[in-house]
């Protein structure tokens, strides 16, 4: 049935087609990329950690100083609070340097005291601070230790081309504990970690490699630890490796805290500190997350980020995005449906107050006005004024009657009276005046069937412009604005029947 | 539900039922300049046209155009019995007053109601200030000849004038009706207000089937008369007035009015640039198929004459059925050779 109607469109089709195309082209690629969400339920996990010191107090003024994960970490944190309850609490801000927290208190009691420290991570690729190493100098290994690392160190050189790949081998080799060089260097002790120990064997390749302690973000955990992780420098980009098996890449999730020292406290005046990290997995509305950590932001200059706006343009814009539907629910009303209206857009103007006012607070305030203002016009009529100044007239009573209204339901106790100041007045007036003309010159019948035409064409566009998904399809997508005006165009070049014009050619569809 | 719809969709569809979206994107806009808009939204301007195409139109008695002239208005109607007052922009015969007697001072309109000068002043203030006009632009009030109805329409017509539309594209008559006043309507000659619209067959000139407010009917609502079967004279004489009007507006797509005055015979009232599509229900016959035969020519007749004749013999193709002369009564005999 389409095709005989649109046949003849190629030009207008591929330039709607073209729009469409871009329109939800960037719509996905900010939904799936850059997971704006595309409903504004949609959920996304959000990781909780949680920092316990906990110690004992002696009765004086103790300090505990804790060091905050690094800026890098936290660009995929959302929120984080302190909890401290009676201690003095100053958060130090250093240039490139992590932030560190100073708790203190006049009199500690002798109990067990608590700081909590809880920071939201979201589930993200693993952020590691981007800075460039000097290449580290050759340690002096004692013997059998150094001969031991020389070879493994050879046989890994041999075997690889660069330093991913060195890094790769030499951990390969490193995990066969069968080996005998390898038995060699794992029965020596004295260094903190097997990361460490693989750090320092890497130096002899002259490899800069630095520890990372952070926490996996897989499972929920309970009193935990940081853990270290080793991440090696190719000249260019760091990248973690499983110490342990050679595996490049970091555990789920994980989230850095500090480099080469898991020390992350320091306190005075107070016993038997004790840190303890503890992740819980929660769900939070992904829009959240979108604006927490501006992700539409990334997808500039291709797409639009409203949220970045100030509050008030972002409410203009809000009610702003939502007319070009309604536009188009009135154009698909009028040449697909063929419902008659008086004006052009005042419809949809009507839907708007209705927004505010509510449907069925809208229905009434608007008739009561436009009865009461028709009635009101009608004996003006007797005073034959000239065209404007009669405008004018309409337009002062108009005002009085919102006016009016708005007085009395504040009386009643009515709220919902109040919001009749939504109304455009100026529409509603020309509205008025052109239902005065329709009823003397076609009479009540017309006027009744154009009224009820704009009142359904009106709430038809209020149900569109109230739908809080497309709302927010339209607030965080605002590229889908060039779908709608595809859709705008097609309408243009549509020349079916409309579905009146079924009903008003009946007797030519049964002739035949 | 939806297969009913869908039903008369493809039953309107088979029948070459123009529709409205139709109508404005495949014809109006496609041969309807809009340069040429003015030449017929304005009737001053397609009145001056057609007098000076030796047209016959009714005489023009006086304009008023600003509020301030209107002081002069009786005396522009002084020694004017009956008159008709309408703006020059108006659209769909609105904002049109038919003054057909003066009686104690007093100014009768058509329907047997009396206005005061200060009445009529208000009415032509209203004009001016662009109510019935298209956007509420400022107006001209036009006063002009009232047009006396041919008696032979007397059986058939609720006081007022019946017109005779017909629809011309490129220059080729297509379709033809003949609206008919009602009470219902006013006694005016307007569909939308309720006046009667019929059908009249191009090759003989010969009324058949009627409408009101898109409803098929075949006897007048408020008469009781037959409605078909009506012959109207001078038939190609209308038919070539209305191919010259549409020459002389450059509209390849246009609805040409036109009444019949007892005295002087056919006069062209107006052009409309966008006319309706109840024509069609008139005459029980879809439109499309007549306007693609046409727009498929690419050599068309330019002598009137060649015309008419080219109207007449797509008519005759086209119409299953031609309309018979009513027998005996309210058929009136070709007054020319035909």
């Amino acid at each position: 049935m389409a095709a005989p109607v649109f046949a003849r469109l190629s030009p207008l089709a591929i330039i709607a087609l073209l729009l469409a195309g871009l329109g939800l082209g960037v719509t996905l690629l900010k939904a799936v990329r850059d997971q704006v969400p595309l409903l504004p339920e949609l959920t996304t996990s959000v990781w909780t950690v949680e920092a316990r010191i906990g110690f004992e107090g002696t009765g004086g003024s103790s300090k505990v100083e804790f060091l905050l994960p690094p800026p890098v970490s936290m660009t995929r944190a959302i929120d984080e609070h302190f909890v401290s309850r009676g201690y003095g609490l100053s958060i130090l801000e250093a240039d490139g340097r992590p932030r560190k927290a100073t708790w203190t208190l006049r009199r500690t009691p002798r109990s067990q005291q608590g700081l909590y420290y809880q920071v939201k991570v979201v589930d993200d690729e693993v952020a590691t601070l981007a800075s460039v190493p000097p290449f580290p100098p050759v340690p002096d290994y004692q013997e059998p230790l150094g001969s031991a690392i020389q070879s493994v160190l050879s046989r890994a050189r041999a075997q690889s081309a660069d330093v991913f790949s060195f890094t790769e081998q030499t951990l390969l080799i490193l995990a066969d504990g069968d080996d005998e060089n390898v038995k060699v260097i794992r029965n020596q002790d004295g260094r903190p970690s097997w990361e460490h120990r693989v750090a320092e064997i890497l130096a002899g390749a002259r490899i800069p490699t630095r520890i990372a302690y952070g926490l996996p973000l897989d499972r929920p955990q309970v009193d935990a630890r940081l853990i270290p992780w080793l991440e090696v420098h190719n000249g260019e980009s760091w990248q973690g490796y499983d110490a342990a098996t050679g595996t490049p890449g970091y555990p789920p999730g994980f989230f850095i805290w500090r480099y080469d020292s898991p020390d992350l406290l320091s306190a005075r005046g107070v016993r038997n500190v004790q840190l303890g990290f503890s992740t819980t997995q929660t769900r939070v509305p992904q829009m959240d997350v979108t604006e927490l950590t501006g992700a539409a932001f990334r997808t500039q200059p291709l797409g639009l980020d409203l949220t970045r706006l100030p509050v008030s343009v972002q409410n203009l814009y809000q009610v702003a995005l939502m007319l070009p539907l309604g536009a188009l629910v009135v154009a698909f009303m009028r040449v697909v449906v063929g419902v008659p209206t008086f004006g052009t857009f005042m419809p949809i103007l009507i839907a708007l107050a209705f927004r505010e006012t509510q449907l069925a607070w809208g229905l009434a305030l608007f008739l009561t006005l436009v009865l009461v203002g028709l009635s009101l016009r009608l004996m003006l009529t007797q005073l034959r004024l000239l065209l404007v100044p009669r405008l004018a007239a309409i337009l002062v009573v108009v005002v009085c009657l919102m006016l009016a209204i708005t007085v009395l339901s504040d009386r009643l106790g009515l709220e919902q009276g109040l919001s009749i100041a939504l109304f455009p007045m100026v529409i509603l007036t020309m509205t008025i005046e052109r239902m005065s003309i329709v009823w003397d010159e076609r009479g009540f019948g017309a006027t009744f069937k154009e009224t009820l035409g704009s009142l359904v064409v009106a709430i038809c566009g209020y149900f569109v412009m109230k739908e809080p998904h497309l709302s927010h399809l339209m607030f965080y997508f605002p590229e889908l604005l060039l779908v709608v005006l595809a859709v705008t165009l097609m309408l243009g070049a549509y020349s079916g029947y409309r579905l009146t014009e079924l009903v008003r050619f009946s007797a030519l569809a049964r002739a035949r | 539900m939806a297969s009913n719809w869908l039903g008369r969709w493809s039953a309107l569809r088979r029948g070459g039922v123009l529709g409205i979206n139709a109508r404005n994107r495949n014809f109006v806009m496609r041969y309807n300049p809009r340069s040429k808009y003015p030449l017929v939204d304005d009737k001053l301007t397609t009145k001056r046209l057609a007098i000076e195409a030796g047209l016959a139109v009714p005489e023009l008695y006086g304009v008023v155009r600003f509020q301030g002239e209107l002081t002069h208005l009786d005396r522009l109607l002084n020694g004017r019995d009956s008159f008709v007052i309408k703006p020059a922009h108006g659209s769909g015969g609105d904002g049109v007053l038919v003054i057909t007697d003066r009686r104690r001072g007093l100014f009768v309109k058509g329907d047997g109601r009396a206005l005061t000068l200060r009445e009529i002043e208000y009415f032509v203030s209203n004009i001016l200030s662009g109510v019935h006009s298209l956007g509420g632009i400022p107006d001209a009030a036009m006063i002009e000849y009232r047009v006396r109805p041919s008696r032979l329409f007397e059986s058939i017509s609720y006081r007022g004038v019946p017109d005779i539309r017909l629809l011309i594209f490129r220059g080729i008559p297509v379709m033809a009706m003949v609206r008919l006043p009602t009470r219902a309507s006013d006694g005016k000659a307007n569909l939308h207000q309720g006046a009667v619209g019929v059908g009249i067959a191009l090759a003989t000139g010969i009324t058949h089937h009627g409408v009101v407010r898109d409803a098929k009917i075949d006897d007048h609502p408020d008469f009781g008369t037959p409605l078909t079967g009506h012959l109207i004279p001078d038939w190609e004489a209308l038919l070539a007035v209305g191919a010259r009007c549409a020459d002389l507006t450059g509209l390849g797509y246009c609805g040409v009015d036109l009444v019949i005055d007892e005295d002087l015979g056919p006069m062209m009232l107006e052009v409309n640039a966008r006319p309706g599509l109840a024509i069609q229900i008139a005459n029980q016959y879809g439109l499309e198929q007549r306007l693609r035969g046409i727009e498929a020519m690419t050599q068309l007749p330019r002598d009137i004459r060649e015309r008419i004749a080219l109207a007449e013999e797509l008519d005759a193709a086209s119409q299953p059925a031609p309309a018979a002369l009513l027998p005996g009564g309210a058929g009136v005999a070709p007054r020319h050779e035909r």
